[in-house]
């Protein structure tokens, strides 16, 4: 067993080395090995063979590279592009018009994709001329699109939610039903805000589209329609595992992608490239992950640590409170993998002893990962919204445009601690 | 200065065995063994490490002592399931009689291979069959299709005509009630902690085989020890293991009485399936299955991996059972 | 190079599809049918081990392993220099501990003849070989790229070893998401 200062000391350490710029999986990696041959000499390293072969001989992981090339298969046939308009003729005519449409347009991207960095990308540079056109306010519409992107990671599919499953032996299958009702109230949330924000707004006074026309426009929502549906209603009702759910994902993509005509070997050779450059990056960090995770559970750090916060005497939800502070904080400085592989091994064996649901942890680290991307100074929305605005505005424009949703995300989390139904009910019911 | 040793156990979420025996053991560690000997113990589970890499990894030195999940570190080691072929462990009798004839035999090639020394052998308990749908025997299960983990038992569903469906512990609960599968095999208790009777109607107490586990330690530190030390330690796992034979069929008499509605029920959750009443004709049918389908098959994998493998099984076990 | 990558990434991606289609098949089969097909499981995992093997070295080459710029673009090109070779210098580390451990694995798989105790009673060495060869790739790779940073460090041509191996920043990535968007 270690103390508690050596546990804090080492994590900073670490910290500063990846802040150095040396890559997380080595970081993770190196400390591992270090801390384990430390503590138990060389037999650890011979260990580390069966255990590298377990994680990559997973099933379960299988998902993470087929819900990565789901995702590519729809954004790389150019779906999320004509989505856009479908969207923007239902809500152009709340207060706040096209700020709607950016969020709603990125919750119907995260139902077939993971990618935040993607979703961010290509609603921001479809979205900005009209934006600008229309003379919306920048701070606004800029954190509006920065923050719908985090989406992709709370709506399922999700591979972060993949990844907690893994390392905190929680269903797969839950966790994705657990993340639906969250994520249309957070998007509920986000549109509610723009609606206050937005009362004496005028510009969202344009003429009404004829129905006809807009549910022609609407068939480019069908194909991610059909996606989710097959994913999650495959999951939901016990017809298939995790794995075998994203699998049909990828099979019913490219019924859709065939029939749109983007069959190429440039299609795929692009669609190929860039799962695989994913995968690599998620799996390895994954893979260093579990390495260090022998070394921290031989040493008892996880044991080490609730019984500290035990001894603290903290309620649950005062524990909670502490955490959210906490991860705004790591969340600023970290990117959000490497937060979630750090932090979940220790914090979720403290946070199930003092009786709190894993499933609803995973939600929680979620969201806390979601404010994590549109923070300062590492953000990664930020700095990808920043960088499809067509004029050379100030990078502040950005900060103060999703600061709102990060105040909404926070009294979202409370919302979450008060009323802990709204995870844990839709889960309950698959099972009834 | 008290040394510590490092322990890796079953799961944690594995039931009441691992919870009232396994846990409180190598926690009150010193007591048990009356030697200045700690256990510093983490659950499988904890440590990420997968249950069929858990002998080459004992082998390491990583750890002191695994608890031992049988059927999946056999990957490695295929004599070990000479311990519990699908149709020997039929009772809780025949069942500690196979560990005391074939125990040695284990162990034996554990030193040799995997630097291990086997401390005890322990059983889950009965696997039994659990169906949602109306059965009243083995002979009504053919085109049925029934959940399994394994390949020796698939190949003794086929070998009675129905349908073997793989899939993991977790999902079995959900894929009986969509009807993904009609019947799953396993033990009474954990079947009553998982809540399968919400799911399935009718209970064939039919015992496959028994779910056994083992304690083995690394040989290294086994030879660190003085004779004297290595008797308290052996005698403290025997005691162990005792126990473990007796609460696991308290637990199994228990378990089969709550699932079905019946007294006393104590330490399960009471549920109301239809208790089918085993046959003659089945208890052939499984008994044969052994010599028939089991021994062969897994004869075959065994020999090519240890010379005299299914002999040394034929002249301890087999003398018993094979006619 | 490219051409090597472009190779393997086609590996990559056609693994995956051929995996995805033969789990439709079982899964529909056995919702439609009740007939399993079994070892879709066991299938998924040997490609989910190739497949990630070959991922790394595509992550590698692409620079996709993450690393944090927050301070990194605050020191002077010769800091910056270091730390870029450092880098390298820890990848090439993790290439070589895979290459030494993962032997490990394949010398135990070949002494105890190990059998997958699943559907199709895979013997382990076949699966093992191939996700070792294709970690020996990621090892290569690493040890190259390694060469090719020392190489640049040592003789002084930081501003080089700054271009080719600094941290992918976020306008990179844009950049790249944009010249894919205007293709579509
Ligand atoms: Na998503
Ligand atoms: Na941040």
């Amino acid at each position: 067993m270690v103390g508690i200062t050596t546990i804090a000391i080492s994590f900073l350490i670490m910290i500063f080395i990846m802040l150095l710029g040396i890559p997380i999986a080595s970081v993770m990696l190196v400390m591992g090995v270090i801390g384990g041959v430390l503590a138990f000499g060389w037999p650890l390293l011979d260990s580390t063979g069966p255990v590298m072969w377990s994680v990559m001989n997973d099933n379960l992981l299988t998902a993470i590279p087929l819900f990565i090339l789901l995702g590519e298969l729809m954004l790389r046939s150019g779906m999320a592009d004509k989505m856009y308009g479908a969207t923007a003729l239902w809500l152009n005519r709340l207060p706040g018009g096209l700020l709607h449409t950016n969020i709603g347009c990125c919750a119907m991207f995260a139902a077939t994709s993971g990618s935040s960095v993607a979703t961010a990308a290509t609603i921001g540079t479809v979205a900005t001329p009209s934006l600008n056109e229309r003379g919306y306010d920048k701070a606004q519409s800029l954190g509006s699109i920065a923050a719908g992107g985090t989406l992709g990671i709370l709506i399922p599919p999700s591979v972060n939610l993949l990844i907690y499953g893994s390392l905190a032996e929680t269903s797969i299958g839950q966790l994705f039903v657990a993340g639906i009702l969250p994520g249309l109230l957070l998007v509920a949330f986000f549109m509610i805000w723009i609606i206050i924000n937005n009362w004496n707004d005028t510009s969202s006074q344009i003429a009404e589209v004829p129905l006809s026309e807009k549910l022609r426009a609407s068939t480019a929502l069908i194909p991610p329609a059909i996606i989710f549906l097959v994913v999650m209603g495959s999951i939901y009702l016990g017809i298939a595992t995790p794995t075998e759910s994203a699998a049909l994902g990828v099979a019913t993509a490219l019924v859709i992608v065939g029939i749109g005509g983007h069959f190429s070997i440039e299609f795929f050779g692009r669609c190929f490239i860039q799962t695989a450059r994913t995968t690599g990056m998620v799996l390895l960090i994954v893979m260093a992950a579990f390495v260090l995770n022998v070394t921290l559970s031989l040493t008892g750090v996880a044991q080490t640590t609730t019984n500290w916060v035990t001894s603290l005497g903290l309620t649950a939800t005062q524990l909670l409170l502490v955490l959210i502070v906490f991860y705004v904080l790591l969340g600023m400085f970290m990117d959000v993998l490497s937060m979630m592989v750090l932090t979940i091994p220790i914090a979720v064996p403290v946070v199930t002893a003092m009786g709190i649901d894993p499933v609803w942890f995973g939600i929680f680290i979620i969201i806390m990962c979601e404010l994590g991307m549109i923070t300062p100074p590492v953000g990664m929305n930020l700095y990808v919204v920043h960088g499809v605005r067509q004029d050379d505005g100030p990078f502040m424009d950005l900060i103060r445009g999703a600061f709102p949703y990060v105040i909404i995300m926070i009294l979202f989390v409370l919302l979450l601690i008060w009323f802990p139904g709204i995870v844990t009910w839709l889960p309950r019911t698959m099972y009834n | 200065e008290t040394r510590a040793l490092k322990v890796l156990g079953q799961p944690g979420a594995t039931g009441e065995i691992q919870k009232n025996k396994e846990a409180p053991f190598f926690q009150n560690f010193a007591e048990k063994t009356g030697l200045d000997v700690t256990a510093n113990f983490q659950t499988l589970d904890q440590t990420g490490v997968k249950g069929a890499e858990e002998l080459r990894i004992l082998k390491s030195g990583l750890f002191d002592i695994i608890s031992l999940r049988l059927q999946q570190v056999s990957r490695d080691s295929p004599v070990i399931m000479g311990l519990d072929l699908v149709g020997l462990n039929t009772d809780y009798q025949n069942g500690r009689e196979t560990m005391a004839e074939f125990g040695p035999v284990v162990d034996e090639n554990l030193q040799k291979n995997f630097n291990t020394k086997l401390l005890g052998l322990w059983p889950f308990g009965p696997q039994v069959l659990f169906c949602n749908k109306e059965i009243t025997g083995l002979s009504d299960l053919s085109g049925v299709k029934i959940r399994t983990d394994d390949q020796t038992l698939s190949k003794f569903i086929e070998s009675i005509g129905a349908i073997p469906v793989q899939m993991g512990f977790s999902e079995v609960y959900q894929s009986l009630a969509r009807g993904v599968v009609d019947c799953a095999i396993t033990g009474p208790s954990s079947a009553n902690a998982s809540d399968w009777p919400e799911v399935t109607t009718h209970i064939l107490p039919l015992s496959y085989r028994f779910a056994v586990q083992g304690y083995g330690m690394n040989l290294n530190t086994w030879n660190s020890f003085s004779a004297e030390e290595q008797q308290k330690i052996q005698a403290a796992f025997d005691e162990l293991i005792d126990e473990i034979w007796t609460y696991s069929e308290e637990l199994y008499v228990d378990a089969m009485n709550c699932n079905v509605g019946k007294t006393p029920c104590e330490l399960n959750k009471p549920f109301e399936l239809t208790e089918v009443p085993v046959s003659d004709e089945d208890l052939a049918v499984v008994s044969e299955g052994l010599m028939n389908v089991s021994f062969p098959a897994w004869a075959q994998v065994c020999d090519a991996s240890t010379e005299g493998c299914s002999q040394s099984w034929m002249d301890t076990v087999g003398a018993r059972v094979a006619k | 190079m490219h051409r090597f990558i472009v190779f393997v990434s086609w590996l990559f991606g056609l693994l995956l599809v051929g995996l995805s289609l033969f789990v439709t098949l079982e899964t529909v089969m056995r919702k439609i049918f009740g007939a399993s097909l079994q070892g879709a499981d066991e299938l998924g995992g040997y490609v989910l081990a190739v497949s990630g093997a070959l991922a790394f070295t595509i992550a590698l080459s692409e620079r996709a392993h993450i690393r944090i710029d927050l301070l990194y673009t605050r020191f002077s090109p010769t800091v910056q220099a270091a730390l870029s070779w450092l880098a390298s210098l820890s990848l090439a580390l993790f290439g070589l501990f895979v290459a030494r451990y993962i032997w490990l694995v394949i010398h135990d798989t070949l002494t105890y003849n190990s059998t997958a105790p699943t559907a199709w009673s895979t013997p382990l060495i076949y699966p093992q070989a191939i996700w070792y060869g294709a970690m020996l790739i990621f090892t290569l790779a690493s040890l190259w790229m390694f060469g090719r940073a020392s190489r640049l460090f040592f003789t002084g041509q930081f501003d080089r070893l700054n271009a080719e191996f600094h941290p992918k920043t976020a306008q990179e990535e844009l950049a790249e998401e944009l010249s894919d968007m205007e293709r579509r």
